[in-house]
Formats: structure tokens, sequence, C-alpha cells
């Protein structure tokens, strides 16, 4: 039982991290019908801005984290201002855009903090909370909370508020927007920043956990895109309950199937997938290509 | 856009990722006489391994750079390549066949066993000779003689270690963690053996994935069993990040393992306070052993003015042989310089070298641990 609790716990964590790169990828998606295959490299600037932030000039974590979002976020800017020329032309080629832009970035990442990582002390430090035996790590309830809360506050930015309610009107019929003077290409900028910025988030949040280095975005990336497939790609709930799904998953594959963990996990998701082809909460509202 | 279609692209990124990922230009491919004596460096220069490509290629240069600085090889002056193979087996093979065609005599690296076992059949075939930092036992298994290993394998790392533990510190109750790579199998079967001669079975056996971040599972199994000593086989990165999350669930045996828990990437990432205690199994504890170490280290600190450690230090010492054996059989190739190699004995930072058949030319380690935050000569 208490393997079981423990393995749970410590999934859930990493869970988290995974849900998030997985609401970037989704709300990207949803707005827009694109996969950003820069994503998982844009996590990677996330975590680097974060951590020098941390670490080099010393600011508190969470004013770091706010600089590392901000910046990473015009990251995000950038990258839709290059492809708008694309949008509703070559669908294809903007695919190819965003990959050419991961290659891009993991080239600048490199150049600019080298190829070798860095390790990022914990910023709650203090021993872990022991509930009946589990041992409960400060952080990982930070990083739940973080997690939980962006969540929230996405979910009442694209329900309640007008910009937000007019990528909603862009996702379902670009054409129509337009004719209702939804600017589209607004649209698609904020989906691209507010997706960056969690990708920073994500990023941030991990350092600590992990080990920075430049080929970190490439794991979380995997396991975020598996995330938001598993949910239902696009589907903001499907997002969360697809990344957790797939850390908890990861976990109890580690602890039946050890050296073979990987290969089961991708097996589960496989099987659900082909039982579900559209995820847990998918829904198909968006096809633009 | 249809599934088919994100698979279809996914696939498309990884071939572009790929394709995109061999730098290098076409050069000479005749083995001539006159000109540079080419020598490839071929390591992680990308990725989560890279920080063992950066010490290795700064040890590897920093004595390519003296012999050259003495007037090379009979009057002929070394020139290094350098190599990414991003630690990935698959980028080796194709990076053996690009040293070949380019005129390269022969190679030093890789520090990843998985990737010199997958070079080793080209490298044979082509008559290269390569000295590796790998340490698997593997290395040997594959036969070549064109391969040799700057420093012991797992099995004297951990013979060591099985000794030190068992036998001079009477410690039975023993847990293993290991990873399912290269060098995490080598390091399992290794210990294992070790043990087993001892007549000693771990109370836990748990292997992880090379790619795990989540040890959960694995750590909280070991605490159950609440073993005196944990002996671990990963890597830098992993191996830190197992003991700081070990040390988060609450485990307090010290643990154990050879070269990566040694580096200053393992304490980084584990946390100095949570590295404390760990018992390491190294040919090379410190850079205050001897009058060469002390040189080497002053010389390496004076070129990338950062402390020297043991990757450094063996591909220092694999350079220096290889450079010897170049000139002992006046810049031969091939089979030629193999046998030179085989034939080199040399006084090295890591200890005396002596080549056998199989490749491996030292086979003694020292054991050190980790206290107050850098590793020192252990007692006994």
């Amino acid at each position: 039982m208490q393997v079981f609790l423990q393995t749970f716990i410590g999934g859930l964590s990493l869970g988290a991290i995974y849900a998030l790169v997985a609401l970037g990828f989704s709300l990207v998606y949803r707005t827009m019908g694109l996969v950003n295959f820069a994503h998982g490299n844009v996590v990677t600037v996330g975590a680097y801005l974060a951590s020098t932030f941390y670490l080099s000039t010393k600011l508190p974590f969470v004013l770091a984290m706010a600089v590392a979002i901000l910046l990473t976020g015009a990251i995000g800017l950038v990258i839709e201002r290059v492809l708008r020329p694309l949008e509703n032309k070559d669908f294809d080629l903007m695919l190819i855009g965003t990959i050419g832009f991961g290659i891009v970035l993991e080239a600048l990442i490199i150049m600019i903090w080298g190829a070798t990582g860095r390790a990022v002390p914990s910023p709650v430090p203090g021993a872990p909370l022991d509930v009946f035996g589990v041992r409960i790590r400060t952080y990982d309830l930070v990083v739940l909370a973080i997690a939980a809360t962006a969540t929230v506050l996405l979910v009442l930015f694209l329900s309640r508020t007008k910009r937000g309610a007019a990528m909603q009107a862009v996702a379902m019929d670009h054409e129509a927007a337009t004719a209702v003077g939804i600017h589209v290409g607004r649209s698609n900028a904020t989906a691209f920043m507010i997706g960056a910025g969690l990708a920073a988030l994500a990023g941030g949040l991990v350092g600590p956990l992990l080990y920075v280095s430049p080929a970190m975005g490439g794991a979380l990336g995997i396991k975020g895109f598996a995330a938001a497939i598993l949910g239902g790609f696009g589907s903001i709930p499907g997002a969360v309950i697809g990344g957790l799904a797939i850390g908890v998953l990861d976990g109890f594959t580690a602890g039946h199937f050890q050296g073979y963990s990987e290969l089961v996990t991708f097996l589960v998701f496989t099987v659900i997938i082909m039982i579900r082809p559209t995820g847990i909460f998918g829904e198909r509202t968006v096809n633009r290509a | 856009m249809s599934r088919l279609r994100i698979a279809a692209v996914a696939t498309l990124a990884l071939v572009l990722a790929a394709g995109c990922s061999a730098p290098g230009g076409d050069n000479d491919s005749s083995k001539d006489d006159s000109g540079p004596i080419k020598i490839a460096v071929v390591d992680a220069q990308s990725g989560q391994l890279s920080s063992l490509g950066a010490w290795e290629l700064k040890g590897a240069r920093l004595a390519v750079d003296e012999w050259n600085k003495a007037g090379g090889i009979n009057g002929r002056q070394i020139e290094l390549g350098v190599f990414d193979d991003q630690a990935d087996p698959t980028v080796g093979t194709n990076l053996a066949r690009k040293i070949a065609s380019e005129g390269y005599i022969a190679m030093i690296g890789t520090a990843e066993s998985a990737v010199t076992i997958a070079m080793a059949p080209i490298l044979k075939q082509e008559g290269i000779p390569n000295i590796t930092s790998g340490q698997s036992p593997g290395l040997v298994a594959v036969k070549s003689e064109f391969l040799f290993l700057n420093g012991p394998t797992s099995t004297t790392y951990d013979e060591t270690l099985a000794k030190y533990i068992v036998d001079t510190q009477g410690i039975k109750s023993i847990a293993l963690i290991t990873n399912n790579g290269s060098f995490g199998k080598g390091e399992h079967d290794a210990f294992t053996k070790a043990l087993a001669t001892r007549g000693v079975t771990p109370v836990a056996d748990q292997v992880v994935t090379a790619d795990q971040k989540d040890f959960s599972a694995a750590l909280t199994t070991i605490r159950q069993k609440n073993p005196k000593v944990i002996f671990l086989g990963a890597e830098e990165v992993q191996s830190g990040l197992i003991v700081k999350q070990a040390r988060d669930l609450g485990i307090t045996a010290p643990f154990a393992g050879s070269a990566p828990q040694g580096t200053p990437v393992f304490l980084d990432t584990a946390g100095a306070a949570n590295a404390e205690g760990t018992i390491v199994s190294s040919p090379y504890l410190s850079n205050d052993i001897s009058d060469a170490s002390r040189k080497f280290a002053a010389a390496y600190k004076a070129a990338y003015n950062e402390d020297a450690e043991m990757h450094g230090a063996k591909a220092y010492d694999g350079a220096q042989i290889m450079l010897t054996a170049l000139k002992t059989s006046n810049v031969a190739a091939g089979k030629e310089l193999a046998d030179a190699i085989r034939a080199t004995q040399y006084e090295g930072l890591l200890g005396s070298f002596k080549f056998d058949e199989t490749g491996v030319g030292i086979f003694a380690t020292s054991i050190g641990t980790i206290t107050g935050g850098k590793l020192v000569a252990a007692a006994g």
C-alpha cells in the first residue's frame, strides 16, 4: 500500500508538469488547428530563462518565473508572426515551420547556455511531509497548486473574457469570426503567447525537479504531446487529465516493469487511443487542414 | 487535421532533425604522409551526456596541444577533428564511416560504451584504432583488436567496490538501483557478480530506464528493505536525481558507485548535503595524488579555467598513449598502429597502463568518499 501511494504521489508532480505542457499544445491546436512542434524547445527556453534569473541574477524564484514567462511569451509572439503569412494558405508548411523553429531554438539554447546543463536547487527547502509513511515533498505540492491555478485561470480566460470568447469563435469558424470583426491574426498570436507562457511555467517548475539541459524539452515535449492526445487534442480538461494520467501511468509501469516501463507506458497509451481515437475528452471542432 | 497526418509530420520531423545534425564538410580522403596527422574525437557534444564529451575533449586537446607545441610527431602537427555523436549509437555508426572516408587514422572516444560498441565493427573493418573512455564489460566482449580502453572496466571498478563494502566494512545488506542503458547494465552485472563471489545477495535489485525521471516506485521498494548501502549504476545526472529523490523519501543509507558518482555534475544535481557519504570507486580520486596529476591539473586550469576531473584525465592518458604509439610506430596506421598501442606501456594519471589482448590496460581503482562536498580518499 505504501509503495502504491508513494508511486502515485511521485507520478502526480511530474504529471502536473506534463499537463502544463499538454495545455500549451492544446491551446494552440484549439485556436489554430496547428500542432506546434517547437513547443518542447520552448519549454527548455523557459527552463533556462527561469534558472538563469533564479541562479545567476539571484531573483526570488517567483519573480524569476514571472520574467521567464513574459520573455518566453514574447518568443511565442515571434513564432506566430513569422508563421502568419502562411495561415490559411499552406498548412503543411506551417507545421514544418514550427519544426524548424524547434531546431533553431535548440541551437540558440546551446549557443547561449552551452551544451552542458545545470542543476537547480529547490526553492522551497525543508523536510518532506510524512503522511502515514508516505513522503510528500513540499515542492511537489507547490507544483500541483500552480498547475491547478494556471488551468483554472486559462478556463476562466477562455469562457469569461471577450478575447477568450473571440478565440473560441475563431477556432470554430475563422471565416465567420473574421466577418463579425474578430482579428484572426491577433487571436492566434494570443494563443501562441499563452501557449509559450505555459511552456515557460512548466519548464521553470520542472527545473528543480530534474536537471536543466538542452535535451530536456525532447522528453517533456513527447510526454506532453502524448498527454494532450490521451486527453483529447484541443480539450483543456483533457490536457490536465491526460498529463496526470501519463505521469501516474509512468510511475506504475516503472514499478512493475522496471527497465521496460517506457515501452509499457506507450503500449498502454496506444491501446487507449485505439479504443478511443479522440482521447478521453475528444471533440472534433477544429479542422482547418 | 487527421491523426495520420500528425503521425506523418512527426515522422518527417524526426527525419529532418536527424538530417540536420551531421555537420562537417568533405575532406581529402587520401591517407598521405605529409600534412597534419588526423585524429578524430567522437563524443556527445550535445544532449544530457554532453558534459562527458566536453571533459573528454578538453583532456584530449590538452595532450595534443602539448605534443604540437613540442613539434608534433616526425615534424607533422596533430589535427583533432571533433564529431558530435549526441550519445546516439546510430549517429555514431554514421560518424565511423565518415571519419574513415575523411582520412582519420585514429579515434579518441567515445565516453559512452553503447556508441563505442556500435562503432567498433566499422572501425575494425576500416582499420582505425580507437581508445575509448567507456568502461562497460561489453566493450571487451566485442573482441576487436582495434579497440582499447583508457581506464578500467566496470568489472574492476565494482570488484574494488564490493571488496571495500563487503570485505572491509562487513556490510551485507546492499540494494541495487541501476538503469538499463549500456553503462548501467554493465555496472549491474559486474557488481552483482562481485557480490555473488562473496556469497552476498542484494536485498533489492531495481532497474530503471535511462530516460526515467521519477524513481518513487523503485526507491520506496528499496526503503522498505532498509539496506545499509545502495549501489547506484547510472550516469551523472540520473544518479544525482536518484540520490536527491531518495533523500526526500527519507532514505539515509549512503550510495556507492563508480566513475559518475565522483563528478561535479553528480554533486550539483544531487546537492552536496544529499551526496555526503557516497562511496566512489575511481582510478582518479583527486588532482593531488602525484606530481603528474598536479601538473596536469595546473595545465587544465590554465587552459580551461576550471578544475580537472577524472574524465579529462582519462582522455588525456588515452591521447598520450595514442600519440606515443604514433611516434614509436613512425606514424603507422591500421593494424600496425593498433599493435603499437598494445605494446605501449605508459605511466599515466590513472595508473600504469599495460594492455592485455582484450584492450584493457589498467586493472585497479581506489575508494574515495564524498566528505564535505568533496571526493577524498577513504581511510582503510
